[in-house]
């Protein structure tokens, strides 16, 4: 008997979450107890920025993270969090099928296999005051919390401002961060809809989590186990992108309940930012390089 | 040598206390730029690698300040032959796992390094730079300690007792 | 492996360092590297390295550190000695007098750090040299201060509650206010036993000022007014967005600064001394905090914790009987991990179970506060008692012994919350 150990940054309510201990199960059945998976749910076995690095040294077998984080190290990584490159669950789709062989190459290169990927529910802006066009994002304290957020805010003059995930609702409750860009379900967890009014449903990315998988504890295994756990791998794929849309639509329901608006983007703000997502695109592929730009094509060909 | 040594402790610690001012200026930047609409990226980071630096270099310095607490219940009963060789023992366990944590503090750096592991955060910084301080942190605390275990041997070891309300002058 | 002997060794293996005069962080580690030798087949070193430095470097653990250094600032002004002036006339007719310094202290501390080490650490630097110096005595002195410390976590904001709502899907707001009355309550009980305890040891209790008219009361109130205003910037920087409660602490630092400047108590040689001093100290903790993070990794990976939480959810107890059975869980598992690494390591696995026996969560949270705070103070590995054994270099096992009241008093706390519930639900549901 094999055991491994994931560890998982988000709570073990949160839907990515659940779905992992639905493939953990799933393995468990289909070899017989051979391979036991156990889910550190809520950090804690590691935090969010050190998992793939655990993953890729052995200090756990298996593991999940948000791989745009990882934009720093690898432009690429950060393709699913361009605005508006990829702006459905349909085109999200696209991009990670896009996406999936850099990605294996990249992950191979450091000693780990790409198990599967689930997208977050697409992103949307949280405001204290109503949005008409970018215009009037001007000022706000807008809250960065990585590269490509504090970009936006540079773009649209609002104000960035660095608050952590602990402090968001707070933040938001005294004024610290009057918007930011987020999903539904990420504003549900840390209850932005107890201080903050409207939600913007810009659609503007939906960022994934991928399950990523050590390439020597995966060798160690005997091909039936690899298989069963490939397998797997696969439906907790299926399972977990239709549960994300299922999810978005309940969390939207729930925001509104408590007394979010939920609205679609005023033409105006929806054509300001298509504008800001072209300048990020481009900026992008600057930095990504030729890599960036053979993704971006290989995308639009799909 | 003791010349050498003391200055390596202090040397530290004066970096240590340094990245102290370093955590204080990194947090009230976050909260001017606010005030003031600018912004600079990744203060949250500086700020927890400055936290970082200001534990891990006063180790040595705080040891030798018998300011790292430990039970001396046992050790505080014992005299001459039995209570040396308790400290030797203490000693030696601290000396051994002083080094275990040196040893994999110095891979996690080198580590970092090899695998050009970057922070996910805004400041994109190279994690072996702030990750060297916990290195060298823990290097001078085995030094520390091996420093210690010598004296003892040599029974020459100011045994510090444990003196009542230490701060509380 | 057997479970129990898994923990039978680990538990053996811990005294036995302890008890032999190893350094308390460097225990923890040792205990950790064994357990994870023994009974996992994880490489050790690289996960302990990285867990390390991921705790050690975390941004959220920033307040700790500046709060202490606004501790040895205040320490070097004449900020103490001037708040027991102020408050002396106040207390005085009360049993027990000055004594209750360290609860009010501690409770008006704790609406503005979120930890409990923090706010232990910042009054303690205050009251204790002061208390001392009046002929108080040290048993009574340094275990209300080790209890009233925990009072950080129960009175917001608090770390804690903010991992626990994240965690169990709770509102964060609305656990802040249901720490609110619990809060006051306890620091109620606190005050009480003391008052209770004068009142039985009235000879070791220094005997009362010349009774003071009102209007002199008043003006001696004046030398408050320092501290209010201390108290006043760092809150409000909180609560009118300058700043958040993290960065509160540097707030407070540069209020103690300016204070200590206005008093003519700065200079090099007193600034100099605060910066070493609280670095010493912050040392300290975090070789402990480094220590305590690696066992944590270590306890996540053997699955004790998780394992016994299982096993209490798979008895089918009644709710009362659940929670009689929790809190003796907590309890025992407090005096071995730290408040936080308890919830993270064992929240996924209980909440099926607590929601099941039909437990509030926003209850249940509050619950989880005031057990952690009692593992803030159980030996042997207690953070308050960790603070209070580098601020006066007493022995832990004395310090555990006179904080020993207090632990019990919040005993007394968790059956009034189970018989009263509205305390922590009422203000909650007014929102
Ligand atoms: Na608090
Ligand atoms: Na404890």
């Amino acid at each position: 008997q094999t055991k491994w150990d994931l560890p998982a940054a988000y709570p073990a309510s949160n839907f990515h979450t659940e779905n992992l201990e639905q493939f953990a199960k799933d393995v468990d059945k289909a070899t017989n107890g051979k391979l036991k998976i156990t889910v550190h749910a809520g950090a804690s076995l590691f935090k969010a920025p050190e998992i793939k690095r655990a993953v890729q040294g052995g200090q756990a077998q298996v593991g999940e993270i948000l791989v745009s984080n990882f934009a720093n190290e690898w432009p690429i990584f950060g393709a699913d969090a361009l605005p508006f490159l990829a702006d459905s669950y349909e085109a999200a789709e696209k991009l990670w099928k896009a996406q999936r062989p850099m990605f294996e190459k990249k992950l191979g290169d450091q000693g780990m296999l790409v198990l599967y990927a689930v997208a977050w529910p697409p992103q949307g802006i949280y405001s204290k005051k109503p949005l008409n066009s970018a215009a009037d994002l001007k000022g706000m304290k807008w809250r960065a919390y990585n590269p490509a957020t504090s970009r936006i805010a540079e773009l649209v003059g609002a104000q960035p401002v660095t608050v952590q995930a602990a402090e968001l609702s707070q933040a938001f409750a005294t004024g610290v961060a009057e918007s930011m860009m987020t999903s539904g379900s990420t504003g549900w967890d840390s209850k932005l809809y107890e201080h903050v009014k409207y939600w913007y449903d810009t659609q503007a990315w939906l960022p994934k989590n991928i399950v990523i998988v050590n390439k020597a504890a995966f060798n160690a295994l005997d091909k039936p186990t690899q298989d069963a756990l490939m397998k797997a791998g696969a439906e907790a794929e299926k399972r977990g992108w239709a549960t994300s849309r299922k999810a978005n639509g309940e969390t939207l329901e729930k925001l509104k309940a408590n007394g979010m608006q939920i609205l679609p983007p005023p033409p105006a703000l929806k054509a300001d930012m298509k504008k800001i997502g072209d300048t990020l695109l481009k900026e992008w592929l600057d930095k990504a390089g030729p890599e960036g730009q053979q993704l971006v094509d290989a995308y639009r060909k799909m | 040598m003791r010349r050498f040594l003391d200055l390596l402790y202090d040397g530290a610690a004066w970096l240590a206390a340094l990245s102290m001012v370093g955590v204080l200026a990194m947090v009230l930047l976050a909260i001017v730029s606010r005030q003031l609409n600018f912004h600079v990226p990744g203060t949250d980071a500086y700020a927890g690698y400055a936290m970082a630096a200001s534990g891990f270099l006063a180790l040595a310095h705080t040891l030798k300040r018998n300011e790292h607490i430990r039970v001396t219940l046992i050790l505080g009963r014992l005299t001459g032959r039995a209570r040396h060789g308790l400290e030797m023992w203490a000693l030696s366990a601290a000396v051994a796992l002083a080094a275990l944590f040196t040893f994999y503090s110095v891979r996690l750096a080198w580590v970092s390094w090899s695998i050009n592991d970057i922070s996910t955060g805004n400041d994109a910084t190279p994690l072996w730079i702030p990750q060297l301080t916990m290195a060298v942190g823990t290097l001078v605390l085995l030094v520390a300690f091996i420093d210690e275990w010598v004296l003892e041997l040599r029974g020459r070891r100011a045994t510090v007792e444990s003196s009542e309300a230490l701060h509380n002058e | 492996m057997n479970d129990v002997l898994v923990t039978t060794l680990l538990i053996v293996t811990l005294f036995a360092f302890l008890g032999s005069g190893v350094w308390i962080g460097l225990t923890l580690s040792g205990v950790a590297w064994v357990g994870m030798q023994l009974f996992s087949s994880r490489p050790a070193g690289d996960a302990m390295a990285v867990t390390v430095w991921g705790s050690a470097s975390s941004w959220t653990l920033t307040a700790l550190p500046l709060f202490i250094w606004m501790g040895e600032i205040l320490f070097r002004t004449k900020l103490s000695e001037s708040m027991f002036r102020g408050l002396a006339p106040w207390v005085s007719r009360l049993p027990g007098r000055l004594l209750h310094t360290n609860v009010i202290g501690c409770t008006i501390f704790a609406a503005v750090s979120g930890s409990s080490a923090a706010t232990c650490a910042t009054i303690g630097k205050m009251t204790l040299p002061e208390l001392g110096r009046r002929g108080y005595p040290d048993d009574i002195t340094i275990g209300s201060l080790a209890g009233a410390g925990t009072l950080g976590l129960l009175i917001p904001p608090s770390i804690i509650m903010i991992v626990y709502g994240v965690s169990a899907d709770v509102s964060i707001a609305r656990l802040f206010v249901a720490g609110i009355l619990p809060g006051i309550l306890l620091a109620g009980l606190f005050s009480g036993y003391l008052a209770v305890w004068s009142a039985m040891n009235r000879d070791r209790v220094p005997p009362p000022d010349a009774p003071t008219s009102f209007m002199e009361k008043l003006h001696e109130s004046r030398h408050l007014i320092p501290v209010v205003l201390l108290i006043g910037a760092v809150l409000g920087s909180i609560y009118t967005g300058v700043a958040t409660a993290t960065e509160a602490a540097a707030v407070g630092v540069v209020g103690s600064l300016i204070l200590s400047a206005a008093q003519r108590s700065l200079s090099w040689a007193t600034f100099r001394e605060s910066l070493l001093g609280a670095t010493r100290l912050y040392c300290m903790i975090a070789l402990i905090l480094a220590g305590a993070a690696f066992l944590t990794l270590a306890m996540g990976y053997i699955g004790l914790p998780r394992h016994l939480a299982e096993w209490v959810g798979s008895l089918g107890l009644t709710p009362f009987m659940l929670i009689v059975a929790l809190s003796v869980f907590y309890i025992i598992l407090g005096c071995f991990l730290d408040g936080i690494s308890m919830v993270v390591l064992t929240m996924g696995v209980i909440l099926p179970t607590v929601q099941a026996a039909g437990v509030d969560l926003l209850w249940f949270g509050i619950f989880i506060v005031i057990v952690v705070e009692m593992a803030q103070i159980t030996p042997p590995v207690g953070f308050n008692l960790f603070v209070l054994q580098g601020m006066t270099g007493r022995q832990i096992t004395w310090i555990a012994k006179v904080t020993m009241p207090f632990f019990f008093l919040m005993c007394l706390m968790v059956l009034l919350l189970w018989w009263f519930p509205g305390i922590a639900t009422w203000l909650p549901s007014k929102m």
